[in-house]
């Protein structure tokens, strides 16, 4: 049985994929500061915060344990900002910064040295379209997603020896609570500036993952899918 | 908490398992005096990733302690660590948990 590592798993996106590939015959270890959401024979739950190294590498020990290694990585948990940056606090900046960028990059580092042992490995990271579209209100955000999908490309190259795999994933706004506070105005004025002018779907997200994830894939590295058409 | 003895046998292990695997023939009998990174050592940095992960990964199978190799005073010392296997016993054993 083939094993997934899925940050942010309590709700949003994070759970829709947990409950994708567990219904796909994954098992699924998650996460989230909270308690599980999600009831499964197959599902393993870690409360914790993503940017806490000690917790993190327990997590990796406990998944090398209990499932024997682990095939992919998803790095889904993710904190957005969105505020003008001259009314942006220190403590925000730091916050994003740390489950955003420290959070992604500690998964990564623990969970490849899971998937070298296997010499095969998935890892796909979460960026957004803030970053290309550059979205006044979002600087802090849309750095940190720069900052993640710089990580991606390096990483690429630092673990492809290892035979893994690590690409991102720029979702367009999708109905969660990420964007739930945004004006209306404001999300259509985004959604214009996409080459297909919808919302993104779940749907949208689990068929990139999907891709990435596919054994086929293991020429494709390095790369930043935006959904959208977003360039 | 493994002793000097007993950490020394875990390193020499884990550089034998990795001169198998990354076939290294200056590694398969090695000894505390056997270099491994740097100026005249046979590893290259990926050979030293795999044993750093190796060794942290068998000394908390083995012993239950979480030692991490690879701090801000691993890469600041003057005499690395990664040098030789005594300096990584060395290492190893200055990082063990009080």
């Amino acid at each position: 049985m083939k094993s997934i590592v899925i940050t942010g798993t309590r709700k949003g996106i994070g759970k829709s994929l947990a409950e994708h590939y567990l219904a796909e015959g994954w098992q699924v270890a998650g996460c989230s500061r909270g308690e599980s959401s999600i009831s499964h024979d197959n599902y393993r739950h870690f409360s914790l915060d993503v940017s806490d190294e000690l917790a993190v590498v327990a997590m990796a020990r406990a998944v090398k344990s209990e499932f024997g290694g682990v095939d992919a990585l998803i790095n889904n948990a993710g904190i957005a900002s969105m505020n003008h940056a001259i009314l942006t606090p220190a403590d925000t900046v730091n916050s994003v910064l740390a489950t955003n960028v420290t959070g992604t990059f500690l998964f990564c580092r623990e969970m490849a040295k899971l998937m070298r042992r296997k010499k095969s490995g998935r890892i796909v990271n979460f960026t957004t379209v803030a970053h290309p579209l550059n979205l006044e209100g979002e600087a802090i955000y849309a750095a940190s997603k720069a900052a993640v999908e710089s990580l991606t490309r390096i990483l690429s190259r630092e673990f492809a020896e290892l035979s893994i795999t690590v690409n991102a994933l720029g979702p367009t706004p999708i109905d969660t609570d990420l964007i739930r506070g945004v004006p209306e105005g404001k999300m259509d004025a985004l959604i214009q500036r996409q080459a297909i002018r919808r919302l993104g779907e779940v749907r949208d997200v689990i068929n990139a993952v999907d891709f990435y994830l596919r054994p086929e894939s293991d020429f494709i590295t390095g790369q930043v899918i935006y959904l959208g058409g977003v360039t | 908490m493994p002793d000097s003895a007993e950490i020394e046998s875990l390193v020499i292990k884990s550089v034998q398992m990795l001169a198998k695997d990354f076939e290294i023939d200056a590694l398969t009998e090695p000894t505390t005096d056997s270099l491994l990174y740097g100026e005249g050592g046979p590893l290259d940095s990926m050979a030293l990733v795999n044993l750093v992960a190796d060794i942290e990964d068998a000394l908390h199978e083995e012993y239950s302690v979480n030692v991490t190799l690879t701090d801000e005073k691993a890469l600041s010392a003057k005499r690395s660590p990664f040098r030789s296997i005594a300096n990584l016993c060395n290492a190893i054993t200055e990082r063990m948990p009080k």
